[in-house]
């Protein structure tokens, strides 16, 4: 069993995280799920993930602002963004910024995993992706 | 925030239609009430007027034809008596010579004869003037003196001498007879001329006094007629500004009696209620542009929801067998949730963009307000945009129609997003008017303003100052419209750079008996034809 790649979650929607954190364990993930902006900077400050997941629309502070302080803080790691379809324009500038990719809402669990599957055999982890999947999904 | 409305409007159709209905019923007695009055058309007047003039001056003709056939009458008279008096005297001046010289007196008598002959071949026209009398006044006088001239010529005759008594005595009575003769033709002659002269004066008086009374009664006529007309004429004037002011009641009737103008009348009522049906379509399909603006932010908003279904769906099918019992509860009861909330996020929008009937009622104002900024929330979520509601205590409600009024805030408060930049501030103020018996609603935003050349023509159709495709101009205009309807106005201030401030002066409801009665407040100055 290869060490868990740490995961960071921030989406101020709670099921989100609640659903999120269990599935994406079950390919490896750590996963450290946040509703709040502040509080996941506050965290992203002191420690680095090698994956961060944020929404991009929030109330007080957006996931753009999300992603330029991790870009800052942390270079090495991959920003997936999370969008509404209403806002592919600030996903393309989110890319722009350096996001390692997007995933528009709704999604299944598995179009994230597989995301963040792509993002960890960038970082040169392998996931059991296979693991997530006994349906054969 | 979301709030489902108390009281759910009829279904689609069934309020319309009993609305139309009872419109068309309304429609249908005014039209009755203009039709229903005894006709007096203007053409009916002009001919009255003309026929009056015409009966006045056939009078006068008909008055002078017979006064001047009287004159003719007694010229005609005057030359037969003064024919008559020419002989009379000529006799007489033979009688004198055969009194003096012992003439032929044959030739006094054949004057008299000619003046005999002179009376009885004109016989007609002197009955005419003197009436059928005239033979017992004349004629007996000159037979007299024709019967004592043949006396005094039988006498000549017979003494064949001068003197005697008896010839002295017939002289003295011819001499008396014929000058009585003559003085009394004379008299009948100075009489009638004096009567012939009255009777020129008169015509001379029926001219003068007819001519003043023709012109009073063309005056007159032409007084009547330009009153009924010109009077008509400014009522209409005063209907047409009140139409294009956005008042669309119907004309109704405010004369005795029916004309010209009331098919005028009835013309611009079935103007006013095509008006009307076209203004309806134009809010009705301005209510779904705005629709369609708020659909954004609804499908954007609608995302959260539905994927939080589609992520716990998805979990529960990947983990079913692996879940406990309280585990799938917790899930089921997060997509029931999630679902109740998706429909919660639709459902005001749907309530708005149904297609209800006009329906009056009395309305509170910061409730309507807070339910149009929840029809908006996701918008002014989606860019972020704070939108503060602030009412005075104890407002009084005024009397409207709440969808219209939500569209005509709904209005507002999307221009006031669109000129807010992102994180922007709106303001909306619920106030009692500067003037007693308004309320006034205030959407204040904090944007670049509007500048102060175009503040003119803000409120004019197809007016817009959006790009190409994103604003119709119809907003403002339909806007004003619905609030001129419910009796109030729309007015804008602005300074460039500090925002704008969009107010909106309603009535508040003051006969609450009329509730369901009028289809509009009740104007002070109601229509009348």
């Amino acid at each position: 069993m290869p060490e868990p790649l740490e995961v960071l979650l921030l989406d101020d929607e709670p099921i989100v995280g609640r659903r999120l954190k269990p599935a994406l364990a079950k390919i490896g993930c750590a996963v450290e799920v946040f509703e709040n902006p502040e509080k996941a900077l506050a965290r992203l400050q002191e420690k680095e993930f090698k994956i961060v997941v944020t929404d991009i629309r929030m109330d007080d502070i957006d996931g753009m602002q999300v992603l330029e302080f991790v870009r800052e803080r942390w270079p090495e790691s991959k920003v997936i963004m999370i969008t509404g379809y209403a806002m592919m324009s600030l996903a393309r500038e989110a890319m722009e910024k350096g996001a390692f990719d997007f995933i528009a809402k709704p999604f299944k669990p598995d179009d994230l995993r597989r995301v963040i599957a792509k993002a960890a055999r960038a970082l040169g982890y392998t996931l059991d992706f296979e693991a997530a999947a006994p349906e054969g999904g | 925030m979301t709030s489902i409305p108390q009281n759910q409007p009829p279904a689609v159709g069934a309020g319309g239609q009993a609305e139309r209905t009872r419109l068309a019923e309304r429609a249908e007695g005014i039209r009755r009430a203009l039709v229903e009055r005894p006709r007096f058309s203007l053409r009916l007047q002009m001919y009255l007027g003309f026929l009056a003039a015409f009966i006045l001056s056939a009078g006068v003709a008909v008055a002078l034809v017979y006064n001047f056939h009287d004159m003719e009458n007694k010229i005609r008279f005057l030359e037969i008596v003064n024919d008559y008096v020419m002989e009379v005297e000529q006799a007489r001046r033979f009688e004198k010579n055969f009194l003096l010289y012992g003439s032929n007196l044959s030739d006094a008598l054949d004057s008299v004869f000619q003046a005999e002959q002179i009376l009885t071949r004109n016989a007609g026209e002197l009955a005419a003037v003197m009436g059928p009398g005239w033979s017992q006044v004349m004629l007996p006088k000159l037979r007299g003196y024709q019967a004592l001239l043949e006396r005094l010529g039988r006498l000549q005759g017979a003494a064949g001498a001068q003197g005697g008594p008896a010839r002295q005595d017939l002289q003295a009575r011819v001499r008396k007879e014929g000058q009585e003769m003559v003085s009394a033709a004379l008299a009948l002659l100075s009489k009638e001329k004096a009567s012939l002269s009255t009777t020129t004066r008169r015509s001379r008086q029926i001219l003068i006094y007819s001519l003043a009374l023709l012109l009073v009664v063309l005056v007159l006529n032409a007084y009547l007629l330009g009153i009924r007309m010109l009077g008509s004429i400014n009522r209409f004037g005063e209907y047409a500004n009140r139409i294009a002011a956005g008042d669309y009641t119907p004309i109704t009737p405010s004369r005795r009696y029916r004309d010209e103008f009331t098919d005028l009348a009835l013309a611009i009522n079935a103007m006013i209620q095509e008006l009307e049906n076209r203004e309806a379509v134009l809010i009705q399909s301005h209510k779904m542009r705005a629709v369609g603006t708020l659909t954004s932010g609804v499908a954007h908003e609608l995302n959260n929801p539905l994927n939080n279904i589609t992520l716990t769906a998805h979990v529960l099918q990947e983990d079913y067998a692996g879940l406990s019992d309280a585990e799938r509860q917790e899930m089921i009861a997060d997509v029931v949730q999630e679902a109740g909330r998706a429909k919660k996020i639709i459902s005001n929008l749907l309530d708005f963009a149904r297609e209800t009937g006009s329906q009056l009622e009395p309305l509170d104002l910061p409730h309507l307000l807070q339910e149009t900024i929840d029809l908006a929330a996701n918008q002014i979520k989606l860019l972020g945009i704070k939108i503060q509601l602030q009412s005075s205590d104890n407002l009084p409600r005024v009397h409207g129609d709440s969808q219209q009024l939500r569209q005509v805030f709904l209005n507002l408060i999307l221009n006031a997003i669109d000129a807010s930049a992102k994180g922007g501030k709106i303001q909306v103020i619920v106030v009692p008017a500067d003037e007693p018996n308004y309320v006034a609603v205030k959407v204040i935003d904090f944007g670049s303003g509007i500048p102060a050349h175009i503040l003119p023509s803000l409120f004019d159709p197809f007016f817009t100052t959006k790009g190409r495709g994103k604003g119709t101009g119809l907003g403002l205009s339909v806007s004003q419209g619905i609030v001129a309807k419910h009796g109030g106005r729309i007015m804008v201030s602005s300074q460039a750079g500090q925002g704008a401030t969009f107010t909106v002066v309603l009535p508040v409801t003051t006969i609450p008996a009329e509730l369901g009665e009028g289809r509009h407040p009740e104007p002070a100055n109601r229509a009348k034809a």
